[in-house]
């Protein structure tokens, strides 16, 4: 990618637009600043470092693009530009700095393969002494905002499991008693407790995938119900929800065994009483 | 002892079942020593919660004592794992309560038919047996009939089709005309009186005096113990 760099444009502002200057510099505007301010591709605008409009700059509007989204910035409206690294330093250097000696103290480079930004950032701190390339993921530490978000999903998903645990064993003891009577009329006929727990094993196994299907498929139709609001709420393209294999799986990993141990070890409880009670109820 | 030990079915020696209560332990049976041959027609009076449907229940592997020797066809009941005892239940005891017990979701002809299956035996067989028992109890025309569908007496004439679903040779019943009127509770008493004519040893637990009279044994018991017995 070309030397691009995309800044926030607290400061900078939008000024009266032109269509005559011909030899601006083009940059390219977020969607939503085009939105917000009535602008349009080819369009001349000024922009200027300060709110007053002191130093401004005339560029031509070569494009209008979606943002990256940004969990960490979600509800603030991305008003963004970005320009040819020359034209932002020409446009941000201080009447008193030279050109040619400015400088920053970190870029973004992005990597076509983002798979080689180990090798790259390794490659580039040998070829240049006193620069520290870092893959990003490894520059945001452990506080990155990805980081954190996957913490609070898994400490809400084990909350729910442990919740839904505790649910599902009362649900499963309730039903179960429910079927007391039944299941004593079997000991009494002469089925062992081995058979009935396998019977019930099998029921629990079978109304337990059914029922994380079913939860995967309520699951993957509210998917795109809740990233539309959402994404229409905060006029973001960021994704709310994804439903992976991977979660999918997850989710009948956890759900299958649950709901099947708490089916058996209900009916558990209940087959080491007596058969004769269990019947009289 | 009567009889040669080929047709003994059930023999309990000395044995006794204490019930732990918060109130402390309840003796219900007390040392009681006992046998059924086969074909044998026997009724068990006493007053209430003298301990007779408890013995019924030692005799037919439900429960077990806590004192004294369980012996069926020869061998300790207390050694068998649930899975052997669970197996004399379903092959050689048939059961009949005063409530029926029946499976609810389950026709008629499939709560006779259950046993069966879980015996292992083939479709054709099962449909055969229960078309044959169902006919022998006189509901041949309501096999497909729910037991919310049937009255009282007729759910009881398909809980002893069911309980003679596998052909045990010890049928035991507790109180088993105790929900019915006079009338049915005839019929219910004609109907064993077959089947124990049929070979299938019978012990009824009943306060129906006239239905224990049409026993050839009758054992009354009395705190837990077997009081007297009568032959006839």
């Amino acid at each position: 990618m070309p030397s691009v760099l995309s800044i926030v444009l607290l400061a900078l502002a939008v000024t009266a637009p032109s269509t005559q200057d011909g030899e601006a510099p083009p940059i390219l505007v977020t969607r939503q600043l085009a939105a917000s301010e009535g602008l349009e591709q080819g369009q001349i605008i000024r922009l200027a470092p300060d709110s007053r409009g002191e130093g401004g700059r005339p560029f031509r509007i070569a494009g209008v693009y979606e943002p990256v989204p940004d969990p960490a910035r979600l509800g603030t409206l991305p008003r963004e530009v970005r320009l040819h690294l020359p034209d932002l330093l020409a446009l941000t250097r201080l009447p008193d700095v030279p050109a040619g000696t400015e400088y920053v103290e970190a870029i973004n480079i992005a990597l076509v393969d983002p798979a080689e930004a180990r090798n790259f950032a390794r490659d580039l701190n040998a070829r240049m002494p006193g620069v520290s390339a870092r893959p990003a993921a490894e520059a945001a530490g452990s506080g990155a905002t990805f980081q954190v978000l996957r913490r609070f999903h898994l400490a809400i998903a084990l909350v729910t499991i442990i919740a839904s645990t505790v649910f599902l064993l009362a649900l499963t003891i309730m039903l179960v008693d429910e079927r007391r009577e039944t299941v004593g009329l079997l000991r009494l006929i002469g089925l062992p407790v081995r058979r009935i727990l396998v019977q019930i094993f099998l029921e629990g196994l079978l109304i337990a995938t059914a029922g994380g299907l079913i939860g995967l498929l309520l699951a993957s139709a509210s998917e795109s119900l809740i990233n539309a609001f959402f994404q229409w709420r905060y006029d973001t393209a960021l994704v709310f929800v994804r439903i992976t294999p991977y979660v999918a799986a997850a989710c009948l990993a956890v759900a299958v065994p649950l709901g099947t141990i708490a089916t058996v070890t209900a009916s558990w409880v209940l087959l080491r009483r007596n058969a004769l009670r269990l019947a009289r109820r | 002892m009567n009889g040669p030990p080929s047709s003994l079915i059930v023999r309990a020696i000395g044995v006794s079942r204490q019930f732990t209560m918060p109130a402390g332990p309840v003796t219900a049976v007390r040392d009681v020593t006992l046998e059924i041959g086969a074909g044998e027609h026997a009724a068990i009076r006493g007053p209430s919660g003298c301990g007779k449907s408890t013995l019924l229940h030692m005799l037919g592997c439900v429960d077990s004592p806590t004192a004294g020797t369980l012996l069926f066809d020869g061998q300790d009941v207390s050694s068998l794992s649930d899975a052997a005892r669970s197996r004399l239940r379903l092959r050689q005891i048939g059961f009949v309560f005063q409530r029926f017990f029946l499976l609810p979701m389950l026709t008629a002809a499939e709560n006779v038919e259950l046993p069966q299956a879980e015996a292992g035996a083939a479709r054709d067989d099962r449909t055969r047996r229960t078309r044959e028992l169902l006919e022998f109890v006189g509901l041949g025309a309501r096999s497909d009939h729910r037991p919310s569908q049937l009255s009282g007496g007729e759910m009881q004439r398909v809980a002893i089709a069911r309980a003679l679903a596998n052909r045990p040779r010890l049928l035991l019943a507790d109180e088993p005309t105790g929900e019915l009127d006079q009338s049915t509770g005839e019929q219910i008493a004609a109907l064993l009186d077959r089947v124990n004519a049929d070979g299938t040893a019978l012990v009824i637990v009943t306060h129906d005096g006239v239905l224990a009279d049409r026993a050839r044994r009758v054992l009354m018991m009395k705190d837990g113990r077997i009081e007297r017995e009568s032959t006839r």
